[in-house]
């Protein structure tokens, strides 16, 4: 059997809404994820620290106070610099063409708010293969 | 019986559960016998007296229409200012004005933690001078602000205000206003790390204390929010929790204020709740109806409250944003459109929608005065305002009310066994709460057991949506301009008058004296939001930066 996937989910910069990243956390927990939620008001260097001690698979993090570009792309910059490649996914309220922006920085995937447990977990499969 | 494939599609029932979104059972019909011994003098009573199940006051809406807010608050006050300048000739007699996440916490514009974030979700106050620009359109006796923001910080806001009002000759005993003071719910409700990681948990608590002995002895008419219950119900909890742990919270901050030694019969006067208003139609008018009860029940009989002002429960209300949907945006003014007659039925004293846009980005103009159309249709076309409380009397409702009340009270008394709300969130019992709706909210939709129009039902292909209009960020910019605003108002003032006042506030902070008239001493002499912050943390041996931030 195939080892379960790691996912670090991670809320960035001073916006504090949970619920979403939360309730990710759980649903990918329930199908088959080994989840590591690191909470509110991360940096990136301790994002990309975790990731590595961690040795995750994906990244995800969230946004819903209008913040996911500026820290999005701290994020990205950590990442090179730590020379850490896997896969960033964000999610929250991200408009839509701030969401292909963030696409066009690297970002593997943009999750709107309303995707449902299937979709979702078909996207980060997708994502992972 | 019929065989299935004999019944045309158009025939066939549809499969519906028969529940209120807190799960209560919804019968087919009501009769009397449902509401067998009710009497309308102890249940019902008069609007305007106890149990004030039919409204706060006496008339309600045909003596005052509610206030219709307008939210506001982006960029530097001076942006702020302008906009509700404009606003108030356009028909909003009431703002809920939003600050940027650097303002909730303390920090100001120019500190590295606020990079990325000035101004985005609201507006930045920094200095005494932000908060005069901010009131450069109105005077603070008579447009009346809702500051979205809490203790810690709200102490310096209301300081701030206290500076205005006397810089600009105005007694303190006129200024209106609700001051939101809510040291546990207002930051989206969210977990204790929340309110923690910042400032300390009973650092938070003084404060509100402090706040809430300066409005009742020195600012009588202005409202303060004992509890910020939108916030709590965006989390995902249900009705009856919602009602539970708004109305627990309060009754935990008054057991402070009376252990300050705080008169009952003159703090509780002019408290307040903010209160969510979700897509349950009934449910929600039976929640706003059953907490009236509750709360005069538990002001007479607990707290002693002979003053029938402190009976009195008022709340404003804002429309739920975790019912809209990012999928079809535009069906989500229907959904504002519903909870707000489902608020106006409930008896709501002032209200605020969402914006359709609410799943895209932060309110745009254009989707604000929608919200405030949605209200002015309701308020003036529709005719429900013309009599009290019209719904009052339905077996449905009033049996609906009974039970809400009932399990909002047990709710309240498992909360009460764990030692009070504070309690509840200090050991994570409330966050362990919240998870768990949160998942089965979730589950209901993942099961299609909760319809939700364009997301579980009736989808459309992202190519038919219609595009609409996004709020622009403009956050570098911001933060550059503020920058430099902060770098000259630093250079500008004395520094020994600045160090001075910045010893005053650490001292005061250990001898517990009531901050609020410290801070106002501060702001005169120039020391930031941020400093006040950092002068206050100090004295409590507090600090929370890593990594050079």
């Amino acid at each position: 059997m195939a080892a379960r996937k790691r996912v670090l989910l991670a809320k960035m910069g001073l916006d504090c809404h949970d619920t979403g990243i939360v309730t990710v956390a759980q649903m990918m927990r329930e199908n088959g994820y080994e989840v590591i939620y690191m909470g509110l008001h991360n940096y990136a260097e301790e994002v990309v620290a975790t990731a590595i001690a961690e040795d995750v698979d994906l990244i995800g993090v969230s946004f819903l106070s209008g913040q996911h570009e500026t820290q999005t792309r701290d994020l990205l910059v950590a990442m090179k610099q730590a020379d850490l490649a896997v896969p960033v996914m964000c999610g929250g309220i991200i408009p839509p063409d701030d969401a292909e922006e963030l696409k066009r920085m690297g970002v593997a995937d943009v999750i709107e708010p309303g995707t449902l447990t299937p979709d979702l977990v078909a996207r980060i499969s997708a994502i992972l293969s | 019986m019929a065989d299935a494939a004999q019944t045309p599609a158009w025939k066939a029932k549809e499969e519906q559960i028969f529940e209120t979104g807190a799960g209560l059972d919804i019968r087919e019909l009501y009769t009397p016998e449902d509401i067998a011994g009710f009497d309308y003098a102890q249940d019902l009573g008069v609007p305007g007296e106890y149990p004030f199940t039919r409204g706060p006051y006496p008339g309600m809406y045909r003596e005052r229409i509610w206030t219709r807010r307008f939210q506001v608050g982006f960029g530097t006050p001076q942006d702020t200012s302008d906009r509700i300048g404009y606003l108030a000739k356009t028909g909003a007699n009431g703002f809920v004005i939003t600050i940027d996440l650097p303002t909730s916490y303390g920090f100001d514009s120019d500190d590295p933690i606020a990079r990325g974030e000035v101004g985005v979700t609201g507006v930045a106050i920094s200095t005494l001078e932000d908060m005069e620009t901010l009131y450069s359109a109105t005077s603070p006796d008579s447009v009346s602000y809702a500051l979205s923001i809490r203790p810690p910080v709200s102490a310096v806001t209301l300081a701030m205000l206290s500076c205005v009002a006397e810089k600009r000759g105005i007694p303190l005993d006129r200024v209106v206003g609700t001051q939101q003071n809510d040291p546990l719910y207002q930051m989206s409700g969210g977990p204790l790390q929340t309110h923690i990681q910042f400032f300390p948990l009973d650092g938070i608590l003084r404060l509100t204390i402090d706040n809430i002995e300066h409005i009742s002895t020195k600012m009588p008419r202005l409202n303060w929010m004992v509890t910020n219950g939108y916030n709590l119900r965006e989390t995902g909890v249900n009705a009856v929790q919602d009602g539970a742990f708004s109305l627990s919270h309060a009754f935990d901050v008054f057991r402070k204020c009376q252990e300050r030694g705080l008169d009952v019969n003159v703090f509780a006067r002019r408290a307040s709740f903010f209160l969510s208003c979700s897509i349950d139609f009934f449910e929600e008018i039976a929640k706003y109806r059953a907490m009236r009860r509750l709360y005069a029940k538990t002001m007479q009989e607990r707290f002693g409250a002979t003053n029938p002002e402190c009976w009195r429960m008022r709340f404003s209300v804002q429309s739920a944003g975790n019912t809209l949907t990012t999928q079809q945006p535009q069906v989500n003014i229907i959904r504002a459109a519903m909870e707000c007659l489902s608020a106006v039925f409930g008896g709501a004293q002032s209200v605020h929608l969402s914006s359709y846009d609410e799943g895209l980005g932060l309110p745009t103009e254009e989707s604000s005065r929608i919200n405030l159309r949605t209200q002015q249709v309701i308020a003036y076309e529709t005719g429900v305002t013309k009599t009290v409380d019209p719904l009052g009397g339905s077996y449905y409702l009033e049996d609906l009310t009974n039970r809400l009340q009932e399990a909002i009270a047990a709710k309240m008394m498992e909360v009460e066994e764990r030692g009070g709300l504070t309690e509840c969130v200090r050991t994570g019992w409330l966050e362990t709460e919240i998870n768990e709706a949160r998942y089965k909210n979730q589950r209901d939709l993942d099961q299609n057991r909760r319809p939700l129009i364009g997301v579980n039902r009736y989808r459309i292909p992202p190519e038919e949506e219609i595009p609409i209009k996004i709020h622009k960020i403009k956050a570098s910019e911001w933060g550059e301009r503020r920058g430099d605003y902060l770098r000259r108002y630093r250079e500008e003032r004395d520094p020994v008058a600045w160090a001075e006042a910045m010893t005053r506030i650490e001292n005061a902070w250990k001898d517990g004296a009531n901050m609020v008239p410290v801070l106002m001493d501060a702001l005169k002499h120039k020391v930031t939001m941020g400093e006040c912050h950092d002068a206050m943390r100090a004295a409590q041996g507090f600090s929370f930066r890593k990594g050079g931030r």
